[in-house]
């Protein structure tokens, strides 16, 4: 019986594991092209900060899978050694999740207050948009 | 065939970290603001660390992953403190202006100027 319980959750592991992967690189890749898109044709600066907060939400995402998966493997983590290990990989993850939504609410706020002070900058009468940035 | 599928996030983490290297130096190339190419090249990274650290939860990978969100937290703070570009010198005397001034500009602690 427990041993058909480890298997299941070993299985478990490695889906939730892939799944967490999966998100990842298809953040990375996908922030990548956009950083060669916006770097070539737009070479605005402000350009790159949504695509940081779009990477930076895809890697909290991922953290949440990989938190799922550590919280599985602590069911079935046999040795002092392994949850010594587990513990840091989560300690890792959680700080880590932690700071990344600070920094996205950051960042998000500053383009936000950018926005604000471009529309100001604009002016009523002339009714012409700054930059014209979203997040 | 359990190996190899697990190599497999390893050499993405590889290639992962090699378009961070090219997206950190396109970006300051367009941007010319190393602040902003540091923290293209350091999410990239983070992504690259995240995949090495679900695939080796080894001692190493940990390490290296907690230097990696050390070393972002302190960066991070270090630019929001002294933020500079090369696009905006506020000394800048014209279009004849040297890389020299530049880098003197970029080296230069603010609490110097």
């Amino acid at each position: 019986m427990e041993e058909l319980l480890v298997d299941v959750v070993n299985v478990l592991v490695v889906l939730v594991e892939a799944c967490a992967a999966a998100v990842i690189i298809i953040g990375a890749v996908w922030a990548f092209a956009l950083f060669v898109w916006v770097g070539i044709r737009r070479r605005d600066a402000g350009a790159f900060v949504p695509v940081r907060l779009m990477l930076g939400r895809f890697l909290v995402l991922g953290l949440e899978f990989q938190l799922a998966s550590d919280v599985l493997r602590t069911a079935v983590a046999p040795s002092f050694r392994e949850l010594g290990q587990l513990a840091a990989v989560a300690a890792i993850r959680t700080a880590l999740n932690y700071f990344l939504s600070k920094e996205i609410a950051e960042e998000r706020r500053q383009v936000a207050e950018e926005g604000e002070d471009d529309r100001r900058e604009a002016g009523p009468p002339s009714g012409t948009a700054g930059r014209g940035r979203t997040s | 065939m359990t190996a190899s599928l697990a190599d497999v996030p390893r050499l993405l983490a590889v290639a992962i970290s090699a378009a961070a290297l090219g997206a950190g130096a396109l970006t300051l190339l367009v941007t010319r603001r190393p602040s902003l190419a540091l923290a293209v090249l350091l999410d990239l990274l983070l992504a690259a660390g995240l995949l090495r650290l679900g695939s080796d939860p080894g001692w190493q990978a940990i390490a290296v992953a907690a230097a990696l969100v050390g070393l972002r937290r302190v960066i991070g703070a270090g630019l929001r403190v002294g933020g500079r570009s090369w696009a905006r010198a506020p000394s800048a005397p014209g279009p004849g202006r040297s890389s020299r001034a530049d880098l003197r500009q970029l080296l230069t602690p603010t609490w110097r100027r």
